[in-house]
């Protein structure tokens, strides 16, 4: 006889929150941000080498925040969902919102179906044209994906970077004023973030096809030098 | 199509190629011979530089089935990928080949050398080559920024990759153009010698070959000149392309056609 014990959903998904939770809350914040030409995302992150900002495709970005094993496979998958569906249909085809429902089906899944929930919190940007618009996707540890309007937060001390960068709100335009408030939100009013810790990229269009740039700290220093 | 996550063990990793064929979808399924349409002549010469490439704009069956076809496309921006054979896999190769080195990219944050390029497209024509009667024959030219040289690949039907130092022509007008380029090539070139060599072995090949197609004039369609150097892929303007072709045309018009003893 199979005797399974009873155990209270609510009691059941509040654990797993919680431990989904703490691996996040062990890594840094990081930001995404729409400015007036494009998206920006920035983050700390020591390694040159292990990025959590990646490009996906044409007009499509991520960063990731948490495990890093977990989240480079989802981008893995995502690099590989897109080019197939360019190359199965055309480039123009490939949505950033079929993407995101993706990523917050399988996180979702593996938070109420999966032997541990996936310790990670992902972000979506895709750089708007005549035919979509610009959109930045936030999906939780649990699933929940959300359309943010103007810029969103995960990771670490997420709840007062948000607060932070919010009160800069209304007077971010350019890619510069925008880079130089989430720097100073990522910082705190305690201690500066150095600029060899920063990684950096943006979708901007440039007249190519590909929109997506990795900022070198030369360049992400050139920018912040700009008087807006 | 869902979200293609994979198993540590059973990752195809960053080769778009392995990815869709793991997928159960075969990119070049085998098929009956039918009426193929065939792609014609392009050539590549090297230079003190770099590579200049040319391409005749011909499709042909049994009748004329594209006069403005674009046999060289870039794959990335230094390198240029050029076909003959089966027009149909063709540009499906080019499609391929151009995702491939781009997927590569994308997963690794790291770009493909220009060896490792022509490495990966030898599997994908043995695998098209050998299980179909639409052969592609492809080559593969580019400016190798790893050690600032211009390079050119060639393929045999199998798949074999040769690195040719000097220049490399494909398809069904080859032995006129190859004939073209065997007197006129000379070690150290410049580009303009280059690219004045690879048009008159062009001109050669259309003159002599019915699948090839020369300058067309009365369109105003002419062959596709590109340069590969260290400033990339670059295509020359059709105005500037026929110019040089009605040069040469207006040269052996004057002739009645001959040469002359002179590659002119």
């Amino acid at each position: 006889m199979s005797n399974a014990f009873y155990v209270n959903p609510e009691q059941l998904v509040n654990d797993k929150a919680q431990f989904a939770q703490k691996g996040i809350a062990r890594g840094k914040s990081m930001i995404a941000a729409i400015y007036d030409q494009g998206v920006l995302m920035v983050g700390e992150n020591t390694s040159a080498s292990l990025n959590k900002i990646s490009e996906i495709y044409d007009r499509i970005a991520f960063a990731g925040v948490g495990k890093y094993n977990e989240f480079d496979r989802l981008r893995e998958a995502g690099v590989r969902w897109a080019d197939n569906t360019g190359f199965t249909y055309a480039r123009e085809d490939v949505d950033a919102r079929a993407l995101a429902n993706f990523y917050a089906q399988h996180v979702g899944d593996m938070f109420s179906e999966g032997m541990k929930p996936l310790e990670v919190e992902i972000l979506v940007a895709q750089l708007g044209n005549n035919l979509r618009p610009t959109k930045l996707y936030h999906i939780a540890y649990e699933g929940t994906i959300s359309d943010e309007p103007h810029f969103a937060v995960v990771g670490g001390e997420a709840d007062e970077v948000k607060k932070r960068f919010a009160s800069f709100e209304g007077v971010m335009t350019n890619l510069s004023g925008t880079l130089k408030n989430a720097l100073s939100a990522l910082s705190g009013p305690e201690r500066t973030v150095p600029i060899e810790d920063l990684e950096v990229g943006i979708l901007e269009d440039g007249g190519s096809r590909r929109t997506f740039e990795r900022l070198s700290d030369e360049r992400v220093r050139e920018i912040l030098a700009r008087s807006d | 199509m869902g979200l293609p996550l994979f198993d540590a063990s059973s990752d195809p990793g960053p080769s778009f190629f392995d990815y869709v064929s793991s997928t159960g979808r075969k990119p070049f399924a085998d098929g009956p011979l039918e009426d193929a349409i065939h792609a014609t002549t392009v050539i590549a010469v090297r230079f003190d530089g770099g590579v200049v490439m040319v391409a005749d704009r011909q499709a042909t069956s049994h009748y004329v089935a594209s006069r403005d076809m674009r046999k060289i496309e870039p794959a990335d921006r230094f390198t240029a990928l050029a076909i003959s054979g089966s027009a149909a896999r063709g540009m499906q190769f080019i499609r391929i080949a151009q995702l491939s080195f781009e997927h590569y990219e994308k997963m690794t944050s790291s770009v493909l050398s220009l060896e490792g390029k022509a490495n990966y497209l030898s599997p994908i024509i043995q695998n098209n080559n050998l299980t179909s009667p639409f052969y592609v024959i492809p080559m593969l030219a580019g400016y190798d920024v790893n050690h600032d040289i211009g390079r050119i690949f060639e393929y045999d039907g199998a798949g074999g990759c040769y690195e040719r130092a000097d220049f490399n022509v494909i398809g069904s007008g080859s032995p006129f153009a190859e004939g073209a380029l065997r007197l006129g090539f000379q070690t150290g070139m410049d580009e303009e010698s280059a690219l004045e060599l690879a048009a008159l072995a062009l001109y050669e090949a259309a003159d002599n070959d019915p699948s090839t197609g020369g300058a067309d004039f009365v369109r105003n369609i002419f062959p596709i000149m590109i340069t590969l150097t260290k400033s990339g892929f670059l295509e020359l303007e059709a105005e500037a392309v026929g110019e040089r072709f009605r040069r040469i045309n207006d040269r052996r018009a004057s002739s009645g056609g001959i040469a002359g003893s002179q590659l002119r």
